[in-house]
């Protein structure tokens, strides 16, 4: 008999179009650089010492359930690094090494690998994180007192917390182009309003997070908080005030785009974004919380499974008898 | 291999080839020594066989493995049986091969000649079943399917193909014979030609029901023509036959002219070979001719490890040997190099929606994924629509977790078909 070549067998499709969670990943983490390297400038090395431990506390605790759960090691995909530099970019500069390490325990090991891992996770991973840290040590979050031994050029009050405790008129003291332009109080990567929107306008353009869910959770900010707005200016703050401050852009282009949290189909996408946006205004202006955000974008993952079930009419099905 | 292109933000949409301008005519393959034929049934070692190692058979006859047979393979020169063994293909199919050691005089069964005058479908589905194209001449000739509209395909079903879209162009003078000779044998008038768009501008075509399909990838499904072009609702899980529509390709009823002008069964397969660059010869070659001397002919190289794709790049299927047989339906064959292999991960669904976002039949694949995955496969088709896909393999294509989703949705098709057809022989048995 002939030496035969064995050749490869597989089913179709034989192409791929060479997209990887890798690439993906990696891509995020592109687009969250303008913000947190501006974050790093304006906070000095302490951020950046925070983003790092960050992100390699969060590779580490995936890597190290890996192994005790004795499955392959999967930090190579960069969900993890992902998870880190995000969650490090919702941290003041000055929180401990220790708060951070527990803080991204709680992402990466009780937001997701304990539910299986990559893709099963049912909330955002960083926001389980930020969420469990801020309740518990709630003084690393209050972002005037981790902040009081900087010294800055410009209004150096939180926004969001100064529009709690004082009222709108000190809205007065934030420009909008300062406030876009990073000149603001609050955690690393959330500061910078310009960067976010250019790593989402990026992240859009790229197609890895859905621009119906980002458009819509803005939508519903501006919405919420023009109603508010109109019905009494001296007690809301302005749309724009609340898109600029906090982790509302964040929110809108990296935490609630989160791809196994979020709605695929049309309808169920624009519905998610609109009550992420109109949650987060309710808990700023009603509830008890300065930045609604993160408690916002949790119930919205919680919906996300059943408002997903909202989907186009498969081909074939309804109408199999009518005339076309 | 088409790559994702830098703006993502759009879906990809995939062109089909269009047959070059001023094709050459196909390169002829010389009857090689040995041929293997595969016959679409059980070998059954229990069972005494018609057909033994030995014997001779025409050119032109029909092989039949038992005496209840209803399959039966045409033998397309006449030589002696070597070999009879087993073959297995695609999701366990079971069929039986043979070898036939060509003989150098040439005698000629002439059974078909007779009928060839008269042409209608039951002795054309007794003759001439397996000839170049694959005519599903049982289905036509099956009474139970209720057939109303039969369309002639001259697009290519699959990226990179182009062998239909050659012959229609080559022998677009012999189309009308072929929609006349279909009519004659079936009995049924509406008869339309599918051509890529561009191509309906050809005089020859004037005059014909003429079905134009855009060149991009999934217009050119059969399914997609019926509910396009031919307003017939698709309903899922059952077949275009079963809804009326019969298929046939170009070569098919270009295959059927030739065999009642020349009264005999025709056997010259007409094959496009893509090579690791791309580069396309078109041969013509006998059915049962092993594919190897196709490669050796035109002076295609395999390597280790490379892939050898039947059909095209999203809806083929890979041959694991160089002894597989020119097929009546195999209009294309590429060489894939090892290099150029994507790998497929065993990752869950990160849910990131490009499968549902390119679906054309609107199918919650990110849903069906996971309950495919957990074998649960009678859900899947119940609650999340299995079997109103139509089988493009996009989904697999744009998936970035690289999860084997089309093969997925294969395997859960064909259990629960399985399952069926179980169901349905223990009910007989009672």
């Amino acid at each position: 008999m002939f030496k035969q070549n064995k050749f490869t067998v597989s089913h179709a499709p034989f192409w791929h179009d060479g997209d990887s969670i890798n690439t993906m990943n990696l891509n995020i983490m592109a687009a969250a650089l303008p913000a947190t390297l501006f974050g790093v400038m304006q906070f000095g090395m302490a951020a950046l010492g925070v983003i790092c431990l960050s992100i390699a506390s969060a590779m580490a605790w995936e890597a190290l359930f890996n192994f005790i759960s004795k499955r392959p090691i999967t930090i190579h995909d960069y969900n993890a690094a992902v998870i880190g530099i995000i969650f490090g970019m919702m941290l003041p500069a000055t929180i401990p090494w220790w708060a951070v390490i527990t803080g991204t325990f709680v992402c990466i090991v009780v937001g997701q690998q304990i539910f299986g891992g990559i893709g099963a996770n049912p909330f955002n991973p960083a926001i389980i994180g930020i969420a469990i840290l801020s309740l518990s040590w709630k003084i690393f979050f209050d972002f005037d007192a981790a902040l009081v031994n900087y010294q800055f050029d410009f209004t150096a009050l939180s926004p969001l917390d100064a529009l709690k405790h004082q009222g709108p008129e000190v809205v007065g003291l934030f420009t909008l182009t300062s406030l876009l332009m990073g000149n603001q109080i609050g955690a690393i990567g959330s500061v910078f309003g310009a960067g976010i929107i250019l790593g989402g306008i990026y992240l859009i353009i790229r197609g890895y997070i859905r621009w119906e869910v980002s458009v819509a959770y803005i939508a519903g900010i501006i919405f919420t908080a023009l109603i508010f707005n109109m019905v009494d200016p001296v007690k809301y703050a302005s749309p724009m005030f609340h898109l600029l401050t906090g982790y509302t852009l964040l929110g809108a282009f990296f935490l609630a785009t989160e791809s196994s949290t979020s709605p695929v189909n049309i309808i169920p996408m624009i519905i998610y974004g609109i009550m992420g946006g109109v949650m987060t205004i309710l808990i700023r202006n009603i509830g008890a919380y300065p930045d609604g955000t993160v408690y916002a974008i949790l119930l919205i993952n919680l919906i996300n499974p059943l408002i997903d079930k909202i989907r186009p009419k498969t081909f074939g099905k309804g109408c199999n008898q009518c005339v076309k | 291999m088409i790559k994702r292109s830098f703006i993502g933000l759009t879906k990809p949409k995939l062109m089909c080839d269009l047959v070059e301008p001023g094709p050459k005519e196909p390169e002829s393959i010389p009857i090689p020594p040995r041929m293997i034929l595969l016959l679409n049934e059980t070998l059954d070692s229990t069972r005494e066989s018609l057909i033994k190692k030995g014997d001779m058979v025409k050119k032109g006859e029909r092989i039949f493995l038992y005496k209840d047979s209803q399959e039966y393979v045409t033998s397309p020169v006449s030589g002696t049986i070597t070999s009879i063994a087993p073959f297995t293909g695609d999701f366990g199919a079971v069929a039986t091969y043979f070898i036939l050691e060509t003989n150098t005089t040439q005698d000629i069964d002439s059974n078909f000649t007779e009928f060839a005058g008269t042409p209608d479908i039951v002795t054309a589905d007794r003759y001439l079943r397996g000839i170049p194209g694959n005519p599903p001449l049982k289905q036509l000739a099956d009474s139970a399917n209720k057939i109303n509209k039969i369309v002639i395909t001259g697009v290519d079903d699959d990226l990179m193909c182009t062998t239909r879209q050659y012959l229609l162009t080559r022998f677009r003078d012999d189309i009308s014979k072929a929609t006349a000779l279909l009519r004659q044998l079936t009995g049924i008038s509406d008869i339309s030609i599918a051509m890529p768009e561009s191509m309906a501008k050809l005089s020859a075509f004037n005059g014909m029901n003429m079905v134009k399909v855009a060149s991009d990838y999934v217009s050119s499904l059969p399914q997609m023509i019926m509910v396009n072009h031919l307003g017939v609702n698709f309903v899922p899980g059952k077949t275009c036959e079963e809804m009326g529509v019969c298929f046939i390709s170009v070569e098919a009823a270009l295959s059927l002219v030739k065999a009642y002008a020349e009264k005999l069964p025709v056997y010259e397969k007409i094959i496009t070979v893509i090579d690791k660059k791309g580069k396309k010869t078109r041969v013509s070659a006998i059915i049962g001719t092993p594919i190897h001397r196709i490669f050796t002919h035109i002076g295609v190289e395999t390597g280790e490890k490379d892939r050898i794709i039947i059909g095209g790049p999203l809806r083929g299927t890979a041959a694991y040997t160089l002894y597989h047989p020119v097929q009546p339906d195999m209009d294309n064959i590429i060489i894939q190099d090892a290099n150029d292999i994507p790998l497929i991960s065993d990752y869950p669904c990160i849910n990131c929606g490009n499968c549902v976002r390119i679906c054309p039949a609107n199918v919650p694949v990110n849903i069906l994924v996971r309950y495919l995955e957990a074998n649960l496969y009678q859900d899947a088709a119940d609650s999340y629509d299995l079997f109103s896909c139509i089988e493009c393999g996009l989904c697999s294509y744009v998936c970035t977790a690289k999860i084997p989703i089309f093969q997925y949705i294969r395997l859960g098709k064909h259990e629960l078909t399985k399952i069926d057809s179980d169901i349905e022989t223990e009910a007989e048995n009672v």
